[in-house]
């Protein structure tokens, strides 16, 4: 058994815990971040990556409008590397109440959002695919933020400060001493335990929230809330399209890099089954035909994946039945409220107030531990958004490198481009060409950017994630992963399997159009050319110790229970 | 003008079938709207590689029986067994024609070696596919090299050997890893480290690079007597350039199926190509048909992207349009269709049964079986239930066969192409 001490634990490496993570080691602190999966791969990368104005909640809920503006304000500075500031609209639908638009105006101003309402004949011009009947339309600044660099740039920078995040490591149990906790135990991916001891622990494990207190004895309620998203193979609008009436489904679309997302549904689900994200069609024909409404030509285009993911909402006060669910941010003093010292649950809150949670969660964690120092996340930027390169220069500086490589990697990794784009030609050869991801970004990532495996490796560099869905990049960044010392030639290949896996998932729910074709293909490729479903003992093995259910018994039959209601 | 026959698609099937029936004098052409499935294809033939339980297949014209019994609307249940067998024998012998030698094991399967190392059962190949017998002509030597060249992003050698050595027949092996080079090619102006396949075929094929060539592989080799390589080693004479590099290095060459575009495969386009063009066949390429008129259920006419209104007109049709990825079989929203002339096809309506949900499921897919429905003469039937009798099916268009489950894409292509040849030239002579 292995043994680590530490400032303080911080379990769950999404943005909320990587920014934590970050936020602490500037006040001095050292961390271990614990991820059982890889950093991004719970909620936080599964939604659609709005960069909120506040204009969604300026109507009901003014507490969380003037936390977002002030936010996206701080993160334009801060991340903007990770940011496109698109703008957006909100438009009204003959379909809707014309009444909500001045109640939107109203509470915007009220917010402290700025709002300008423009003419039809203008909104056209700016999204030429938009619905030419809407009624009215309103600019405002939302924008786009892309959560796997924003959460990576935050990792990146912790470790620098000197802490250390543990990936692919589940935490498993809780060490007490008496009334306190003193640690926590944790399981990797080959089955070596080990224990982390440290003065305090920060539970940021969003939806888990409530199995990690669980392991504590200590009760939370979290209320999950599944939402389904889809993406289409094409930038249909240029600004974020905001349906003008009162939060529902199928009513955004949002621009990302080279595609659109149309979001969300949302569905309650019950707590065992957040894990089983998948997404159905009835799902899938909601989504298209409201986004049909704000956009009439959607459904013409391709889709390229479906995937959906589960709000963190909690109850607060530890309430069973639901009504006092807070949409907002919770921070939870488990000695004030239960009596067990050395342990906080961050959890709730939005993507886009990651830094603020992680500001107040910092700010608990340094009054426990006595630490007298300022939050500075606000002001200092983040790696890799140090300053603006102007176009120019960056022309300058790459002579003989593609433009789109440049820009691409310039827009992945900010001004960490000058390390991965060295004069060595071979840094700049393209494996992805969907995505332009050279080699020089993908060894960079597999040496910085703690990743494990090859779906670790698409959130880093988006290898992968473009109309082909990884038909031959896939490959090579297999090739590659055993090339940079990431695995055994053997374990390469396993990791090639899981991630076309992982790629399926996303893949079957859209299928129909040229989704089957490249399905069709790729399936000639790894199956028929290359005979991988011949090949699979290895595997299995190896993914049943993570699998495993950590949910204490009593917190199962608890859940049954409310079924049963 | 009239043709006799119009061959829709210009893929394994297209050609066969093109090959067939110009051979017996029909004025036939082909249309071809571009690439087919051979450029990505392994460039072995496949008859019957697994049963379905995904067990091997030893020999597959034995299990033919058992499969045509277990599913009669494959469409080897309409070819015959000893159709399927006149087919190979009729295309082999073309192949030779045009200098490529298409060998089997004694009418058994053989397993090539794959870029992953695994092996997979197929019936013909071409003499210089890494196989396993390969393990046998090691036995005395031992040793063997896995070599790629340096810098190529589409091959990696310690795969093939990782998987390779988990296998008994070559457990006991020595496996070196290495690469070659050309040194005065890193000057050119192109990136090396985004060569593709067929650049480096060209290097291959370029003579005067060959003594550099062999000196390269003779000292990544390690003393090594066979040596593999991913299959770049030239298009159109390879088998010149391959004994010629046996020669200067004294040790066997062969090549293992790697990315596409795929060598192998475009050695066996190009050569059906020219076998149909000598033939005296018409090979329109780079020309999609877009649409197709039915009369009296009688095909009559078809038009082409380039030729604007002008139909084109003959006395037989032959529709091998490949599966999805050729744009054969379309998939709507919730429904498949064959795009030109709206035939029957089967095919579930419903989207959440076209697939299972591992991608590597055990089962393979549903929707790898789907595709146009025709009664056992290979006429399909058209979208008001009239079968149409001017028109024939072929190749991966026809449903009832998983050709990658089964490892029977390749046979079903050449066999049906091959029985729809046949007919037409038939009811020509009858006319
Ligand atoms: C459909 C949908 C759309 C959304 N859209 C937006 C949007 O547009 N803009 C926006 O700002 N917000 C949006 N959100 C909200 C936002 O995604 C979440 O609030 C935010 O990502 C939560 O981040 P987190 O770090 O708290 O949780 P998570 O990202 O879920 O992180 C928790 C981590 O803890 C890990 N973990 C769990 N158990 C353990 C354990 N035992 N040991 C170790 N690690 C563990 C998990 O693997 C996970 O990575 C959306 C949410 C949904 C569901
Ligand atoms: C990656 C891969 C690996 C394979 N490996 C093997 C193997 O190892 N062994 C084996 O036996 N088989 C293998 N196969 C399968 C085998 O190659 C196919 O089953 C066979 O080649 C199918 O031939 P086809 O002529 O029916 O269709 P295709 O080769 O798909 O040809 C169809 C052609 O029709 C054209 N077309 C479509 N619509 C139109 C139109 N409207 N107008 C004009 N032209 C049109 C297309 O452009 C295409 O050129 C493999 C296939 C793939 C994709």
């Amino acid at each position: 058994m292995n043994r680590i001490e530490t400032n303080v634990i911080i379990i769950g490496g999404g943005a909320t815990g990587a920014g934590i993570a970050r936020d602490l080691s500037m006040r001095g602190l050292l961390c271990v971040l614990i991820e059982k999966n890889d950093i991004a791969s719970g909620t936080t990368g599964r939604n659609h990556g709005l960069l909120h104005s506040g204009a969604r909640y300026a109507v009901k809920d003014h507490e969380s409008a003037r936390e977002c503006i002030r936010e996206n304000k701080i993160l334009k500075k801060i991340a903007s590397h990770c940011i496109e500031d698109t703008g957006g609209l909100f438009v009204t639908l003959p379909e809707d109440d014309p009444a909500y638009h001045r109640n939107l105006i109203e509470g915007c101003k009220y917010a402290g959002i700025e709002a300008k309402e423009i003419s039809i004949r203008k909104a056209l011009e700016m999204e030429p695919n938009l619905n030419p009947d809407i009624l009215s339309a309103l600019v405002v600044p939302d924008g786009t933020i892309d959560p796997f660099r924003l959460s990576s740039a935050n990792i990146l920078d912790a470790k620098e400060r000197g802490s250390t995040i543990l990936t692919h490591t589940k935490v498993t149990g809780v060490i007490k001493s008496g009334a306190r906790i003193t640690g926590v135990e944790c399981i990797d991916l080959k089955g070596r335990k080990t224990e982390v001891y440290a003065d305090l622990v920060i539970n940021a494990a969003g939806i888990w929230g409530q199995e990690v207190s669980a392991l504590a004895g200590i009760e939370i309620k979290m209320f999950p809330s599944k939402g389904s998203m889809l993406i289409i193979d094409y930038r249909i609008n240029n600004v974020v399209v905001n349906r003008c009436r009162p939060p529902a489904d199928g009513d955004i679309i949002v621009p990302g890099d080279t595609v659109s997302l149309i979001g969300t549904t949302s569905k309650e689900i019950s707590y065992d089954r957040i894990n089983e994200l998948t997404v159905d069609d009835e799902e899938i024909s909601i989504l298209l035909s409201d986004a049909e409404m704000l956009i009439p030509n959607v459904r013409h285009t391709r889709a390229l994946r479906a995937y959906c993911g589960v709000r963190p909402l909690l109850a607060v006060s530890g309430e069973a039945q639901g009504r006092n669910i807070s949409r907002g941010i919770a921070l939870l003093d488990h000695h004030e409220r239960d009596g067990l010292e050395g342990m906080i649950t961050i959890a709730g809150g939005k993507l886009m107030t990651y830094r603020l949670m992680a500001e107040k969660t910092a700010d608990l964690a340094c009054e426990k531990l006595g630490i007298k120092k300022e939050c500075t996340t606000h002001l200092v930027p983040l790696p890799g958004s140090e300053k603006k390169i102007a176009r120019k220069s960056r022309i300058k500086d790459f002579t003989g490198i593609p433009d789109s490589v440049v820009g691409s990697t310039l827009y992945r990794h900010g001004q960490r481009l000058h390390s991965i784009l060295t004069k060595n030609k071979k840094n700049y050869r393209v494996i992805c060409e969907c995505e332009m991801v050279t080699e020089g970004e993908i060894e960079y990532a597999i040496k910085k950017l703690e990743v494990k495996d090859l779906v670790d490796l698409r959130r880093r560099t988006r290898i992968g994630m473009g109309p082909c869905q990884g038909e031959l990049c896939a490959y090579r960044g297999a090739g590659l992963f055993q090339e940079f010392g990431g695995s055994t030639p053997e374990e390469s290949v396993i990791l090639l399997q899981d991630f076309l896996e992982e790629r399926w998932k996303g893949m079957k729910p859209v299928l129909w159009g040229d989704g089957l074709r490249e399905a069709e293909f790729t399936y000639w490729i790894y199956q028929g050319l290359f005979g991988m479903a011949h090949m699979d003992e290895v595997k299995h093995k190896k993914k049943k110790i993570l699998n495993k259910d950590i949910l204490p018994a009593d917190a199962k039959t608890d859940n049954k229970k409310k079924k049963g209601k | 003008m009239i043709y006799d026959c119009l061959i829709i698609g210009g893929g394994l099937a297209g050609l066969t079938c093109g090959i067939r029936c110009a051979s017996n004098g029909l004025h036939t052409a082909i249309i071809s709207g571009g690439m087919n499935s051979l450029h990505f294809s392994s460039g072995s033939i496949d008859i019957a590689g697994y049963n379905t339980k995904g067990e091997i297949i030893k020999k597959p014209f034995d299990y033919l029986k058992t499969m045509i019994k277990e599913n009669s609307a494959h469409p080897y249940a309409k070819t015959g067994i000893p159709g399927v067998r006149e087919s190979l024998n009729f295309i082999t012998g073309k192949f030779m024609e045009e200098g490529i030698n298409l060998n089997h094991n004694n009418d058994m399967n053989h397993f090539h070696v794959t870029t992953l190392g695994t092996l997979k059962p197929t019936f013909l190949s071409q003499e210089s596919v890494f196989n396993t017998d390969v393990a046998d002509i090691a036995n005395s030597h031992n040793k063997i090299a896995i070599l790629n060249f340096k810098g190529f992003r589409d091959y990696y050698p310690e795969q093939t050997a990782a998987n390779l050595k988990k296998n008994s027949m070559f457990k006991d092996k020595e496996i070196i890893l290495g690469d070659i080079s050309l040194p005065y090619y890193l000057n050119t102006e192109k990136n090396l480290h985004e060569f593709r396949s067929i650049d480096l075929a060209r290097i291959f094929e370029t003579e005067r690079y060959l003594p550099r060539i062999a000196e390269e592989i003779k000292k990544a080799s390690g003393g090594a007597s066979i040596v593999s390589l991913p299959a770049f080693i030239g298009i159109r004479n390879y088998k010149t350039i391959r004994s010629k590099l046996q020669e200067m290095t004294g040790k066997f060459i062969y090549e293992i199926p790697s990315l596409p575009p795929s060598i192998l495969g475009l050695r066996l386009d190009n050569a059906l190509k020219n076998s149909f063009i000598n033939l005296g066949g018409e090979y329109i390429a780079g020309e999609r048909v877009v649409s197709g008129s039915i009369k009296n259920n009688q095909v009559e006419f078809v038009t082409t992207r380039n030729s604007g209104n002008i139909p084109v007109q003959s006395k037989f049709y032959v529709l091998t349009t490949g599966s999805f990825f050729s744009g054969g079989l379309a998939a709507g929203f919730d429904n498949i269709s064959e795009p030109l002339f709206g035939l029957k096809v089967k095919g579930e309506n419903k989207r959440s049964k076209w697939y299972n949900s591992n991608f590597f499921d055990r089962k393979s897919h549903p929707f790898l079986g789907f595709g146009v429905e025709t009664d056992s003469k290979f006429n399909p039937v058209s979208g008001s239930g009239k079968t149409i009798k001017n028109l024939f099916c072929a190749g991966s268009v026809l449903s009832g066969y998983n050709p990658v489950s089964e490892g029977s894409g390749g046979g079903v292509a050449v066999s049906t192409a091959f029985k729809c040849a046949e007919r037409i030239i038939k009811e020509i002579k009858n006319d």
